[in-house]
């Protein structure tokens, strides 16, 4: 019965997810295309590109531009959902093949920022619960809020000054060494590790305030005890959330990271495409990160009960000891 | 016959430029308790912390604390921690908050059971459950394994205990143990606390601001207020004859010492009308598929101008019979009565008709008001609710229930933060008179509250009850204060009555097993002084 009703929960949240996932597509359909002057039309009928007419009409076919809104809207989902993205307007290739082939750039540009994001957010929040209080932890306390009101250009101008120009470390010519991806990792993460780590701090410092934490520092454990076992856990369950929604911002920041690096990734195909008013590859693009999106914060409501056992018994996913 | 263990000498704590405790000295030896007793505010739990070494880092402390000849306020903190756990041990206050709600009970047992040395994790398994069965918990092993939130406040307590008894300390330090407990529970707890201290001889340091526990549980007593020592000596000398005038007065304000002080001959009590009327009512809840019958069947009457006390431990039905008496629930069957009319069954605008002269006082002062607004307007908002009089007269209203209850004007102004717990129950208590309801439905009214500010509270219901006629419904599961305030009482247990009737009756010829139970539970100091003799019966 428990794992009955765990299922339920399961199904449940797939079926939002879903929803969220066709609303997005049927809204970023609309919006682009039914809005005066449909982008495909108005570049088909550009005498600039020189399609004749004979070109046109396969291509008005394809996309079923004769036939009602409703219409099209199903033919471009059921389409979506075989994989068929569509051809690119610009290039006359297919959708699926140019976001194949800029996701992985992205995936691992995306990814080693999310692990920068970690990794200096708990740093951070490490050192402002076990640095000397007077010196240590009033600096610590004070980056997460200074990096934030820089903007990402800002600081990924300044380590390709610094880093690139002057000290040589890597090569903006060659965006995908190692060295550039990390760089451009740091810049793109450090933003969202201010998040993580104002947030981080705020529930430390709510941990050490509760009685359990006097209680266990009345047994006797050390600082770093205290950290690890009585701190973390609980305090890490926003930042699941957290990292959740910052997926949202990596993608986005992806945008700008990939300009300023010269990063050929789904940022640079957006941007070509935004600028070519190329539909079909901005339909799909913003398809794929709802997809990516819906499906984070999916994950993340199902590590929840992991992380807190009180959790658990409210979804049922596991009662009381028998 | 036995050496110090802890010795205190001219202790002084200051916060700031604020000093909490001035010059505290006592002794205590191996194997015997000492009771710290004070209100919230004495610089009890500031003393307990300066023991522990866990004064928070801006307080200073001066003088002297030894525990078995080391001295402690020296002592570096890496040198301390060593000491914690191992040779201090802690219980605290409140056990439901005590232990990391997203970690085992299991896991953090371990952290106590490794102070005993490296060993492997199988014999501090063995040792965990050994030390849980030791403390009365049934199931050692099902309690291994299970969170916090998944046990009651009695067995995490117990849980606490024996993890602080585990690595073999020679000093116990207990605040409060008990206070957050029900009183069958509070029993049982002291009782394990006496039973450790004697099987293994440690001293117990208790801290507590019932004189009637101090008494009963320990050997010495030092009384605080303000941060200094108002008197010290022997549990029973200071009980039997005290000296300093706040212990004399702590001991007038203890309810289980003085069950006549606030008895009202009943001559208000205006016989043949009733007030309020339960006629077999039941309510069931559903949760995770499984039914709970909160109230089974209960029935019971209140006179106009009385008071009938609701009594049961956690779980017994009381809260859900006042949440049905207030309209914010329905019973599944049977009906409730106030002065003639059914309370279910009316439309909204009924409802608050029938709530004007039907007013809550809730438990806890300190989550009841809202910080953000003055007390002014916390007197006044049911008045701007109903509509009420012109603004003079509500004005005049919010002074006559700011007198009712003994509250200075210059309050008015004030915001909940900046009053004690005593002066926001009476605000609290102004709020449901504004109204002139004829029913005051009293949730635990002063469990949250110091003895001395209770008796306060107390007196100001009693007196009010005696002006304005009022009727309370009054929850709690304090039976000595029952006994004070209450003319009849109804005893629950899982949602049945045990027991009913007059207060006398019920407490000195107990008919049930149960009401036998919650009575023996009372503390009872020393048997042979029952000092109602000082204390003049309240007279009209």
């Amino acid at each position: 019965m428990k794992a009955r009703s765990y299922l339920g929960f399961l199904l449940r949240r797939l079926v939002q997810a879903l929803v969220v996932v066709v609303l997005s597509y049927t809204a970023t359909f609309l919006i682009i295309n039914v809005l005066p002057g449909d982008p495909i039309t108005n570049m088909l009928l550009d005498p600039d590109n020189g399609f004749s007419q004979a070109e046109i009409a396969p291509i008005i076919a394809y996309y079923g531009l004769d036939r009602p809104v409703p219409e099209q809207l199903w033919n471009s989902f059921s389409r979506f959902v075989t994989g068929d993205l569509g051809i690119s307007l610009r290039s006359n290739l297919p959708v699926a093949g140019l976001v194949l082939e800029a996701l992985p750039s992205t995936l691992v540009l995306a990814s080693s920022a999310l692990t920068v994001a970690l990794l200096v957010a708990f740093a951070l929040a490490y050192g402002s619960q076990n640095l000397p209080p007077r010196w240590g932890q009033g600096i610590l306390r004070s980056i997460p809020a200074v990096s934030l009101a820089v903007p990402t250009f800002i600081i990924g101008i300044f380590l390709i000054q610094l880093f690139a120009f002057q000290l040589g470390l890597f090569r903006i010519t060659s965006p995908d060494s190692a060295a550039a991806t990390f760089f451009a990792a740091l810049a793109l993460g450090l933003p969202v590790s201010a998040q993580i780590a104002e947030v981080l701090i705020t529930n430390l410092d709510h941990e050490a305030r509760q009685d359990y934490f006097a209680v266990a520092r009345s047994r006797g454990l050390s600082r770093g005890a205290l950290f690890r076992r009585h701190q973390l856990k609980s305090s890490s369950l926003p930042v699941v959330t957290m990292i959740a929604l910052a997926v949202g911002e990596l993608l986005g920041g992806s945008l700008i990271t990939e300009a300023i690096f010269g990063r050929k990734g789904i940022g640079s195909l957006v941007q070509s495409a935004a600028a070519a008013q190329d539909f079909p590859v901005l339909l799909a693009v913003v398809a794929l990160a709802a997809v990516v999106f819906v499906a984070v914060n999916l994950l993340a409501d199902l590590v929840y009960p992991l992380l807190d056992p009180r959790l658990r018994r409210r979804r049922g996913t596991a009662g009381d000891a028998a | 016959m036995t050496t110090e263990l802890l010795r205190v000498a001219d202790l002084s704590v200051r916060y700031g430029r604020q000093q909490v405790v001035h010059q505290v000295g006592f002794g205590l030896a191996a194997g015997k308790a000492l009771a710290l007793i004070g209100e919230s505010g004495s610089g009890k739990s500031t003393i307990a912390k300066a023991v522990l070494g866990l004064l928070p880092g801006h307080a200073r402390a001066t003088g002297r604390i030894e525990l078995n000849g080391t001295e402690l306020l020296a002592l570096p903190e890496r040198h301390f921690r060593q000491l914690r756990g191992r040779t201090i041990g802690f219980v605290p206050q409140d056990p439901q908050n005590a232990l990391n709600p997203v970690r085992s009970i299991g896991s953090q047992a371990h952290e106590a059971a490794r102070l005993l040395g490296p060993g492997d994790s199988a014999a501090e398994r063995q040792a965990i459950l050994d030390i849980f069965a030791r403390v009365g918990l049934a199931e050692p092993e099902r309690i291994y394994r299970a969170y916090p939130h998944e046990l009651s406040g009695g067995m995490l307590q117990r849980v606490l205990i024996g993890l602080a008894v585990l690595p073999r300390p020679a000093l116990i330090v207990a605040d409060e143990p008990t206070s957050a407990l029900d009183v069958t529970i509070q029993k049982h707890i002291l009782d394990l606390l006496d039973d450790l201290r004697g099987s293994l001889g440690l001293g117990l340091l208790l801290i507590t601001h019932d004189l009637a526990i101090a008494a009963e549980r320990a050997e010495d007593v030092v009384v605080l207020k303000d941060g200094a020592v108002q008197e010290a000596g022997t549990s029973s000398a200071i009980f039997r004859a005290p000296r300093s005038a706040y212990a004399r007065q702590l001991q007038a304000d203890v309810p289980a010492l003085n069950p006549d002080r606030f008895r009202i001959t009943g001559q208000t009590a205006d016989a043949g009308v009733t007030a309020i009327r339960f006629r077999s009512v039941s309510r069931t809840f559903h949760a995770d598929g499984r039914a709970i019958r909160a109230v089974d069947d209960v029935s019971f009457e209140v006179a106009a101008g009385s008071t009938h006390a609701l009594v049961g431990e956690s779980g017994s039905g009381k809260t859900t019979l006042a949440r049905l008496l207030l309209g914010l629930d329905s019973p599944d069957a049977g009906a409730i009565e106030v002065d003639g009319q059914p309370v279910q069954g009316r439309s909204r605008e009924a409802l608050r008709a029938l709530r004007r002269d039907l007013q809550l006082v809730y438990q806890n002062p300190f989550t009841s008001l809202d910080p953000t607004w003055t007390v002014r307007g916390i007197i006044r908002e049911p008045l701007d609710r109903y509509g009420i009089g012109t603004r003079r007269e509500r004005e005049e209203r919010l002074h006559e229930a700011l007198t009712a209850v003994g509250l200075a004007e210059s309050l008015l102004d004030r915001r909940p933060g900046k009053l004690s717990g005593g002066q926001r129950q009476r605000v609290a208590i102004a709020r449901a008179l504004v109204l002139q309801p004829k029913i005051l439905v009293l949730d635990e009214p002063t469990s949250a509250l110091d003895v001395t500010v209770q008796a306060g509270i107390v007196e100001v219901l009693c007196d009010l009850q005696r002006r304005l006629g009022l009727t309370y419904l009054f929850v709690s599961h304090d039976l000595a204060l029952v006994r004070q305030f209450a003319d009849t009482v109804t005893v629950l247990r899982h949602g049945r009555v045990v027991e009913q009737g007059p207060v006398e009756g019920v407490f000195l010829r107990p008919a049930e097993a149960y009401s036998r139970a919650l009575l023996s539970a009372v503390p009872r100091p020393i048997p042979d002084t029952v000092p109602a003799a000082e204390c003049s019966p309240a007279s009209v």
